[in-house]
């Protein structure tokens, strides 16, 4: 077909077409914000039944089904305990140490799976958003919901462990404190995720490196030794007194645990943590609207 | 008043509205291009390798506008940019330059991939319902339609992982038929599935296309096309080629193919070149204050 060049082209005179762009509006543009908070508020049933449905379908192909859910921490939290606490004594010196260890684990477990079912969300559902137009931020939205919502069983199944493992701890009005440490705990993850999930999104390699950031968060954020082995590295503890995971972690001990009101520092460092990534993880996702359909 | 302002009243409501829409692509090639760096250090080669990628020009710079009440047929030859123009103007993908406009959003019937696979039909089903914004008590009334339409009966209930790609794309079709669309898109719909199939999503599509405001059409059969719409765009390796009444362009496109399928390559070129000089260059006037 290279001779379709040869031939000399003569074009006809251009005409030209009004048209009125006022009743249109462009296929796949991005809304301002506000208007994409409410077409989230609008796609709302859509984000419920992603989240319903997935649960559902989650652990379907395993003969135990749900209960994974629950073994699988369970078995994280024995090997921690075999390999800190028993072999390497980490342990030492910790009250109620199994305690300590079960919080650490279920907190931290909940944290990195929401943040990596957020960050793939968008990788992983790329027929829906070619086939449809819908606020993409649902997607990651639905991941998290989903994940709280397989939460409330492991949260319970946690305090029920706190209280039947000896050394036994009383129940106190601190255990309420659970619920605002879960709320910012939800919009951490859901900002991070969101985050990621554009990043991702665009570079696919980062998909790989997630894994080894969150098990660097997870040896950051003391949930087989005490933070107190770090008091005489001023550095490593200031760094991990800033981990918002290591904090979250730290309120539920304080709160179910050792019957201690958390301080108001940490609340209010946890809570800005959480604040930053859900407006930053936002606005972030919502500035890429447009590139999500393109893999 | 302007002129322009006062054609912008005389001219009907635009359903579509391409605006200098293009369509280019990077993409990894195989092909092995000669690496004459670093002549003396070949494992730098291996640790630096060219991006072997080329460009590829899907859709070439088209301004195209339909009215409400028109049925548009798309032709060309395979690799022509007929189902990248349809994607684009759905929304599937982006442009690389250039933008559509559309008074709703255009739904597309085509042959797609699985939705969420992992979850069961009846589940794809109304996620992919809520995803087009119907809410419960309309998917409700309309799921055993769908279920009928896409004709899994009692598969439904299974993963959709577990369907063959004809039962995936009859149940892609039965939901996006659901929706009655302002404007519909079908990308060679017609085409998927066994002949009870056909049968059942022609009568569907019949529906659809007298309830649409506007309808695109691509198909490779030019009777469908005659049958189906009114006006016709003729798209070749990327390039628009000509546009105006079926029955013509049909005509014109048949010619090409005959000639092309002769061998008679440059007699083709230049029924190719005579059509596209013909085809004006679209310039739109584009107005958004209120008309008058």
């Amino acid at each position: 077909m290279t001779r379709t060049q040869q031939i000399p082209m003569v074009f006809a005179a251009p005409i030209d077409i009004p048209v009125n762009l006022n009743n249109l509006s462009r296929v796949g543009a991005r809304p301002a914000f506000l208007d994409y908070l409410v077409q989230l508020w609008d796609f709302r049933s859509f984000i419920v039944y992603d989240a319903r449905a997935r649960v559902k379908s989650g652990t379907r192909r395993d003969k135990l089904g749900s209960a994974w859910l629950l073994l699988n921490p369970i078995f994280n939290g024995l090997t921690y305990f075999l390999v800190f606490g028993v072999l390497l004594g980490t342990g030492k010196g910790i009250p109620n140490f199994i305690g300590y260890l079960v919080i650490g684990v279920f907190m931290f477990q909940m944290t990195s799976g929401a943040i990596t079912g957020g960050a793939r969300s968008i990788q992983q559902n790329r027929a829906l958003v070619q086939g449809f137009t819908f606020p993409r931020a649902a997607l990651p939205l639905g991941v998290n919901l989903r994940e709280a919502m397989v939460n409330v069983p492991m949260i319970l199944a946690m305090m029920l462990l706190v209280l039947l493992i000896p050394p036994t701890e009383p129940i106190t009005w601190r255990w309420l404190l659970i619920v605002p440490v879960l709320v910012l705990q939800f919009m951490f993850n859901l900002g991070i995720g969101m985050l990621l999930a554009r990043v991702i999104a665009r570079v696919n390699d980062v998909a790989h490196l997630l894994p080894f950031l969150l098990r660097a968060v997870m040896y950051l954020s003391a949930i087989f030794y005490s933070y107190e082995r770090f008091i005489n590295k001023p550095v490593l503890l200031h760094i991990m007194q800033a981990n918002p995971v290591f904090i979250m972690i730290d309120i539920a001990r304080d709160c179910l645990l050792y019957a201690e009101t958390p301080s108001l520092h940490s609340w209010a460092v946890l809570t800005a943590w959480s604040l930053s990534a859900l407006i930053i993880g936002g606005i972030y996702f919502w500035k890429g609207e447009e590139s999500y359909v393109r893999g | 008043m302007s002129v322009a302002d006062m054609l912008t009243n005389l001219t009907p409501t635009p359903c579509i509205v391409a605006d200098s829409v293009a369509m280019r692509y990077r993409v990894p090639s195989t092909e092995v291009t000669e690496d004459n760096r670093y002549p003396h250090m070949k494992f730098l080669r291996l640790l630096n390798p060219l991006p072997n990628t080329v460009t590829v020009n899907a859709l070439n710079e088209i301004s195209l506008v339909v009215n409400r009440g028109e049925s548009v047929g798309v032709i060309g030859r395979n690799g022509s940019g007929k189902s990248t123009l349809m994607q684009l103007i759905s929304g599937q993908i982006r442009p690389t330059s250039g933008a559509i406009h559309a008074s709703s959003t255009p739904i597309m019937l085509g042959v797609n991939a699985a939705l969420v696979p992992e979850l069961s039909g009846d589940q794809n089903v109304v996620l992919g319902c809520l995803a087009m914004g119907l809410s419960h008590e309309e998917i409700a009334d309309r799921f055993d339609e769908i279920v009928e339409v896409s004709g899994l009966e009692k598969s439904i209930h299974l993963p959709m992982k577990s369907y063959s790609s004809g039962m995936g794309s009859r149940l892609r079709f039965a939901i996006a038929a659901c929706a009655n669309p302002e404007i519909l898109l079908v990308d060679e719909a017609l085409n998927t599935g066994d002949a009870q199939f056909a049968a059942r999503s022609k009568k569907r599509m019949d529906e659809l296309r007298s309830e649409a405001g506007c309808v695109l059409l691509v198909s490779h059969s030019l009777d469908t096309i005659r049958q189906m719409t009114t006006r016709t765009i003729w798209l070749d390796k990327g390039d628009f080629i000509m546009d105006g009444p079926s029955k013509d362009v049909t005509k014109a496109y048949t010619a090409f193919t005959k000639h092309l399928s002769k061998g008679n390559n440059i007699s083709a070129a230049k029924l190719r070149a005579e059509a596209q000089s013909s085809l004006p260059m679209v310039n739109l006037l584009k107005t958004t204050g209120s008309a008058g």
